[in-house]
């Protein structure tokens, strides 16, 4: 049987788009079949889990059940009219949802580098989702659970496999409606415009820096050993291929959402233009930052708050900011790279927070003008990609690992 | 209707433009790009690129323009004075070397990458030099052959197959590589071919059809990105020769040069090969090599499918077997009897079919400054190799070529054959 990486190849793509068109048909004269969703879904699902790979497409069925089940009997615990809404029921439903994720990301760590059997390519993404469809419902915002939408919400296929992290109310209103004709003629537009601006990030602009130059100065670097200008083009050149890779992917995954009537959020707004690193955060991995502010972020803040461990806000900010990317360091995989990336990031957040409490106290004698602005983006980037050299595991292998 | 005329909006550049893309690629017309600048076939005459080596158009037209080719494998990179492209520039020789090959081709890929240059092997002449070391157990390796692979050969070499020994077992060969199944139906096809069929109508089809899709990428793109690192050192390098010829004036200054970049070891190997590849692993390397065996390989067949196809049309070779570093051998431990054994049995097959022009110099190893390293020719080496090659290039023709090809050389028996053996494989076939 055929078996496919999300959005890979051109054959890939006309299939999508084949399969896509009487979908697109429906929605312009105004209807939506989810039977046919369901169906093109299925198939793609097929494609990227089964063949080859049949054993992961078993991990997220199983994935899948055990947290619907989850998370309806949250839901059902929670909705109850006369609910406790016990802190300890949240916290286990929580670790509940989570623990598939952790074995998969410390089986490596712990196991030599072999990937756990439950793991499959998105469980994390999934994660995401699961997590904040039970901290919103322990809020009572979300006020009822339907399985299936819940399951369609989760299995989205465009979405599946690296994000965009989409809402869960926020899909579903999309899911359950459908555009005026107007309205999704202009999603057409602009999802066909995100995919071939997504051809030429990923499969252009990436090939150029991740296959044709990242080999030579990598080469060029490890043959050097330790500091050398190699090494600065290696950490430029990495994170170009970064960038243009995760950004060319995501605009496929929000592009080819368009089109099926879904507005799922975008995940990169021009992040090499940031201002300071806070203003990155708003515009590099959007939604997985948001996710983090929402979920991890602004819940540990209250906590911190309401239990006055620290007198002051501002170290309150502090902490939670380390706090918070170290987290996000983990997510990524226990590795020393990921973990000091995270620390890294959280350190910037509470630098960068410092500086602008100084200079708001010394607007009159800071000059700000357009050199100082552009001087600002020169310095975030620069910190930015020193973050990513870190992030990218090169120092590890310069550094660390013995040479043959 | 105002719907139709937004949607051809949004999507008519997409179908114009993949119109326009297949037009491109499927024309038979070349738009001008098929011409190849004198520059580039310079540049790509010794860039020892995986994309010159695999594309078609650089190749024939630098073969057209009389460039000559020296098929081989890493040798090639070994760029001092001495170098063969280095004295052909220097010199003036009414020849240029045309280097095809670098680390990790062999056999099975040259045969490849003839496909593509067939016209223009035709009753000319070539070079090619038989590294003893692709011999080994388990012939070529998947990746390196995969790293080399074009499937526009394969498509050539599909279009052209007459169902012979050398085709069903090329076929066979191909199968084995897991790039050549990455392409479903031209593995099919292959499988056919193997087993003596003729591929398909609807195969058939499919294989014109991706020929000229990949014929005419290679006619837009094969010219990008060819490096002039190589060139520059081919240019730097002829510096270093003196005005005019002259064998014993450059043999001894070959071996000057070679003793003064020599001089961080024992083995008279070249102390950047030292520094980077071996000073670090030194001591584990004493005695490893006692066990190498070439004698008994799958490489004997690939080999023969080179020879049948320069049989075919009609070439004029010279082949070269170069030797071991000889003080290199005695610490590894390599057999130096093995290696006899191994230059008895390749001799065998050449000159029993009519290839004769041999530059054996397998029992040069032990000469001072003959080797720029551990197994790979230089100096005093390279200029060894110059006086049999300028003659051969030189003179015309031999005319009639007499080649008597023998089919047995595909089989396994002869693969795996003891050269002690090859009387009686002789006597029964």
């Amino acid at each position: 049987m055929m078996s496919f990486d999300p959005y890979g190849n051109p054959t890939y793509f006309i299939l999508l788009f084949v399969a896509l068109l009487p979908l697109m048909i429906g929605l312009l004269y105004g209807r939506r079949s989810h039977v046919y969703e369901t169906i093109i879904s299925f198939v793609f699902l097929l494609l990227t889990f089964g063949g080859v790979k049949w054993h992961t497409g078993i991990a997220l069925i199983c994935y899948l059940v055990y947290q619907i089940v989850l998370v309806g009997l949250y839901s059902k615990y929670r909705q109850r009219p006369d609910s406790p809404n016990k802190g300890w029921v949240f916290v286990v439903s929580v670790i509940l949802a989570i623990a598939p994720l952790a074995v998969v990301k410390i089986t490596p760590a712990v196991s030599h580098g072999a990937s756990s059997i439950i793991g499959f390519l998105g469980i994390s993404y999934l994660t995401f989702k699961v997590v904040q469809t039970i901290m919103e419902t322990r809020d009572g915002v979300i006020t009822e659970f339907h399985p299936v939408l819940f399951g369609q919400f989760l299995l989205f296929f465009p979405t599946i496999s690296s994000g965009p992290i989409d809402r869960y109310r926020r899909f579903v209103k999309d899911y359950e409606s459908v555009p005026t004709r107007e309205k999704y003629l202009a999603l057409v537009e602009k999802g066909v415009r995100y995919v071939f601006l997504g051809f030429l990030y990923k499969f252009i602009l990436a090939y150029i820096f991740g296959t044709r130059m990242l080999p030579v100065v990598e080469h060029a670097a490890l043959q050097a050993h330790g500091i050398s200008w190699a090494l600065l083009g290696v950490m430029y050149v990495y994170s170009m291929d970064l960038f243009f890779d995760f950004a060319g992917y995501s605009l496929f995954a929000v592009g080819i959402s368009y089109l099926m009537g879904v507005e799922t959020p975008m995940n990169f707004n021009q992040p090499f233009k940031s201002k300071n690193i806070k203003d990155f955060w708003n515009r590099w991995h959007m939604t997985l930052s948001f996710w983090f502010r929402d979920f991890i972020y602004m819940r540990l803040v209250f906590f911190v708050m309401k239990h006055k461990v620290f007198k002051s806000r501002i170290t309150t900010a502090n902490v939670c900011y380390v706090i918070n990317m170290l987290i996000m360091g983990f997510w990524h995989g226990e590795t020393w790279y990921y973990i000091v990336y995270g620390l890294f990031h959280g350190f910037a957040m509470v630098i960068n927070d410092a500086w602008l409490r100084y200079k708001k106290k010394h607007r009159a004698s800071i000059p700000s003008n357009k050199f100082t602005e552009y001087f600002a983006i020169f310095l975030t980037f620069n910190v930015v990609c020193f973050s990513f050299l870190i992030f990218s595991g090169f120092l590890d292998t310069l550094f660390f690992a013995g040479r043959p | 209707m105002k719907m139709g005329k937004r949607l051809f909006k949004i999507f008519g550049p997409i179908v114009l433009a993949a119109v326009l893309l297949l037009a491109a690629l499927l024309s038979p017309f070349s738009f001008g790009l098929n011409h190849v600048s004198k520059e580039t076939e310079q540049k790509a005459a010794v860039s020892l690129s995986a994309n010159v080596l695999k594309g078609r158009l650089i190749k024939r037209q630098a073969l057209d323009d009389g460039y000559v080719p020296f098929f081989g494998s890493s040798e090639w990179s070994r760029f001092d004075p001495m170098h063969p492209s280095v004295l052909a520039q220097k010199y003036h020789r009414d020849y240029q070397p045309f280097l095809l090959g670098a680390r990790g081709t062999q056999s099975l890929t040259q045969y490849f990458a003839m496909q593509s240059v067939k016209k223009q092997l035709t009753h000319k002449k070539a070079v090619f030099v038989i590294s003893p070391q692709w011999f080994v157990p388990k012939g070529t390796r998947k990746d390196a052959f995969g790293y080399y692979y074009s499937p526009l050969q394969t498509t050539d070499w599909l279009q052209s197959e007459r169902n012979t020994a050398m085709d069903r077992y090329a076929a066979k060969r191909l199968l084995q590589m897991p790039s050549g199944s990455s392409d479903r139906v031209l593995a099919d096809a292959l499988a056919r071919v193997a087993a003596g069929f003729k591929p398909t109508k609807s195969q058939q089809a499919y294989i014109n059809y991706k020929a000229r899709l990949l014929g005419s990428e290679d006619e837009f793109f094969s010219r990008v990105g060819i490096a002039d690192k190589n060139l520059r050192k081919v240019e730097h390098q002829t510096q270093a020769l003196p005005a005019n010829y002259n064998f014993n004036q450059l043999d001894q200054l070959a071996g000057k040069i070679g003793k003064a970049n020599t001089t961080s070891n024992s083995l008279e190997i070249s102390n950047q090969f030292w520094r980077t590849q071996l000073k670090r692993n030194y001591h584990r390397l004493q005695g490893s090599q006692t066990h190498l065996n070439y004698t008994k390989s799958p490489e004997f067949s690939d080999f023969q499918l080179v020879l049948n196809q320069f049989a075919n049309n009609h070439t004029d070779v010279l082949f070269i077997i170069p030797p071991i570093n000889q003080r290199w051998a005695d610490y590894t431990g390599l057999s130096m009897k093995m290696i006899q054994q191994f230059d008895r049995k390749i001799r065998y097959q050449l000159t029993s079919q009519g290839f004769t022009n041999i530059c054996d110099l397998s029992r040069r190893g032990s000469e001072d400054y003959f080797m720029t390293d551990t197994i790979h020719l230089g100096w005093r080496g390279w200029l060894a190799v110059d006086q049999k090659v300028a003659p051969f290039l030189k003179q015309p023709s031999a005319g009639q070529l007499h080649y008597d090809l023998n089919d047995a050389f595909y089989s396994k028996q002869w693969q795996q054959l003891n050269p002690n053996d090859i009387r009686r494989f002789e006597q029964s076939n």
